[in-house]
């Protein structure tokens, strides 16, 4: 089986290794440019400095503006990265979707099924290859995207748990594309024809992902409140940086949100340079208060580990419904 | 006897349509049996059932006593060539050959290399570039190959000329007949089935209608020309399977079970003759009615 496996596989898999060195091609030395921009400006140290409460004004402001040129010089790159958002998607539709469908369409299933081997061990094989082969192709792309994406994510002054910089990198790429791969072969098991089953996986997938991010992910923890006052707000907000806000607005002295969404900053001593009184201070009153609901930036492992094993549990369902049925496939 | 195939009430539904209904029959071991039906009748699900790729949705099918579906232990027992003879395209024939060889616990590699030789198809060219005939003769050699007690066979010659069709044939009876292999041929192709079967099945919308040795089916039946007949009790005459009538003159094809009225005359018929009048036996009244025409 193992032999019909990998000769019936084989360019496919020279294919996918040389689309792998293309895009290593393109990543490697897009990332060496930034990696070494970001180190010979020294923006490391300088997230440290807008980070701690303790940095003065004239090293924030200064570090303010290497970031902000980094961004504008290196930014538009992070374009390349809506690549890796698709990437587990094209693996679902072309290792995925036509593993049955395929063989059924042409009719070799007859063929293959026929011969010594039951059935049941030629879906084991065969499902067992694909999801090794697709977990090696997604650590690589996965772990490959978290080196690239480091310097851009924290130069824009970015959470990694921003939608986008969280899908496409760490471990979630590999759980996105054994689902997508799990869901194609399921679906070419129910729908053995390769249009139909790649007309699943394609919906399937983007469904469930837009569903899930926009649904499940800010809750797969309790969610963290901060409050702290508009006046002086520089250091909180500062703190905030890297965590995952997920809602946030300002609040008035009897707690009801008076602008959702947004922020507000005074200095210390909520005087603007004229010496009037700063003006949201004004607008929302005494003892206003910036509110966020958030998730704290330490728990991005945690929330990559939960995605990814919600993506793998569900792929592991469909390779398990794809097994059972395939006896029924004719 | 052995019994190689074995069906019980045996039928196969496709959503609310039955494909195969109510189909039982026995056939021995040795020897090579044809199964005739026109298109849609139910062949390629009859020997889909056999060959365990289908769950019989009723009745039952035995090979050598043993449920192909459930028990894919069978499957080293029985050879199949699908319709169409399906391979992979891109696989050379010594790569099916390795392939099989891989995939069966017993296989004669030998044996399929010997044929494909002696049939000059290459070995270095994907199949998918060999003629439609030179694919079906590597089907059937790898079907071969596995040296199966029972080999089924879907329309193995339809995609064949003439004297590739003769030449497949006749490869395949030299093959059997040393090895003792039981053979199911589907085919629609009358002449072909009378040059090379020793038994027959006769399938027309999903049942059965006739089952049995070829000399005993030609033996058995006769063309009986007499007065206008209608439908009373003929002596010598089992059953009439097809009655034309003209005027004042009947022609039935009959079995025949003793010395015929002498008021009719008789005539031998072919295999053919007996065939056609099986297959022609009655109509579908469902697609007349489907179609809103009368009766």
């Amino acid at each position: 089986m193992m032999w019909l496996t990998w000769r019936q596989h084989r360019r496919q898999v020279l294919v996918t290794g040389a689309a792998l060195l293309v895009l290593a091609a393109l990543m490697v030395p897009t990332g060496l440019m930034t990696r070494n921009a970001y180190a010979d400006k020294g923006l490391a140290e300088c997230v440290g400095v807008l980070t701690s409460a303790q940095s003065t004004p004239d090293r924030a402001e200064a570090c303010n503006r290497a970031l902000h040129q980094f961004s504008d010089q290196f930014g538009s790159l992070s374009m390349l990265g809506v690549l890796f958002l698709v990437l587990p998607l094209v693996v679902g539709l072309f290792w995925g979707a036509p593993l049955v469908a395929r063989e059924v369409e042409q009719g070799t299933h007859r063929f293959a099924w026929t011969q010594g081997v039951s059935r049941r061990r030629w879906a084991l094989v065969k499902f067992g290859f694909v999801a090794v082969v697709t977990t090696v192709v997604a650590v690589v792309y996965g772990l490959g995207m978290s080196w690239w994406a480091a310097p851009l994510t924290q130069a824009a002054e970015q959470s990694r748990f921003d939608v986008f910089f969280f899908d496409m990198q760490g471990a979630v790429p590999i759980g996105y594309t054994l689902f997508a791969v799990a869901l194609g072969v399921c679906a070419g098991v129910f729908w053995p024809r390769m249009m139909s089953a790649m007309a699943v996986t394609l919906g399937g997938f983007v469904g469930l992902r837009i569903v899930l991010t926009v649904l499940a992910r800010p809750h797969y923890l309790p969610q963290e409140t901060r409050t702290f006052p508009i006046a002086g707000a520089t250091a909180d907000l500062s703190a905030s940086f890297g965590d995952w806000i997920v809602e946030k607005g300002i609040r008035d002295a009897s707690g009801t949100m008076v602008l959702s969404g947004a922020q507000a900053n005074c200095p210390p001593d909520a005087s603007e340079p004229g010496g009037a009184t700063c003006r949201p201070l004004v607008e929302f009153g005494d003892g206003a208060y910036n509110w966020q609901l958030y998730q704290p930036a330490d728990r991005f492992w945690l929330f990559q580990a939960i995605e990814t094993g919600i993506f793998v549990a569900l792929a592991a369902l469909l390779l398990y419904l794809a097994a059972r049925r395939i006896r029924r496939v004719a | 006897m052995d019994i190689a195939l074995e069906a019980v009430q045996l039928g196969k539904r496709y959503g609310r349509r039955w494909a195969l209904q109510g189909c039982s029959f026995r056939l021995p071991a040795g020897g090579i049996v044809g199964l005739v039906g026109p298109n849609g009748a139910g062949k390629s699900t009859l020997l889909h059932l056999a060959v365990g790729l289908l769950r019989p949705d009723a009745g039952d099918v035995r090979v050598f006593g043993r449920s192909p579906y459930d028990d894919p232990a069978v499957l080293p027992d029985i050879g199949f060539v699908a319709q169409d003879t399906p391979l992979y395209r891109d696989f050379t024939a010594a790569e099916l050959v390795q392939l099989g060889g891989r995939m069966n616990a017993r296989w004669d590699a030998a044996l399929a290399r010997e044929r494909l030789g002696q049939l000059g198809i290459p070995p270095k060219l994907p199949v998918g570039k060999l003629s439609g005939g030179q694919r079906a003769q590597v089907a059937l050699a790898l079907a071969l190959a596995k040296r199966p007690r029972l080999l089924l066979l879907d329309e193995p010659v339809a995609s064949l000329d003439p004297l590739a069709r003769r030449e497949f044939l006749q490869s395949l009876m030299g093959s059997v007949t040393d090895s003792g292999t039981t053979v199911l041929l589907s085919s629609h192709l009358l002449a072909d089935l009378e040059r090379a079967c020793d038994h027959l099945l006769v399938l027309r919308a999903s049942r059965v209608r006739l089952a049995g040795a070829v000399d005993d089916l030609v033996a058995t039946h006769r063309q009986l020309v007499g007065p206008r007949h209608d439908g009373e009790p003929i002596a010598g005459v089992g059953a009439v399977v097809r009655a034309r009538h003209t005027e004042r003159q009947s022609t039935l094809l009959a079995r025949v079970d003793g010395v015929v009225d002498p008021d009719w005359t008789v005539h031998d018929v072919t295999l053919e003759d007996v065939i056609l009048a099986y297959l022609g036996d009655g109509e579908t009244d469902t697609t007349r009615t489907d179609w809103e025409v009368p009766a």
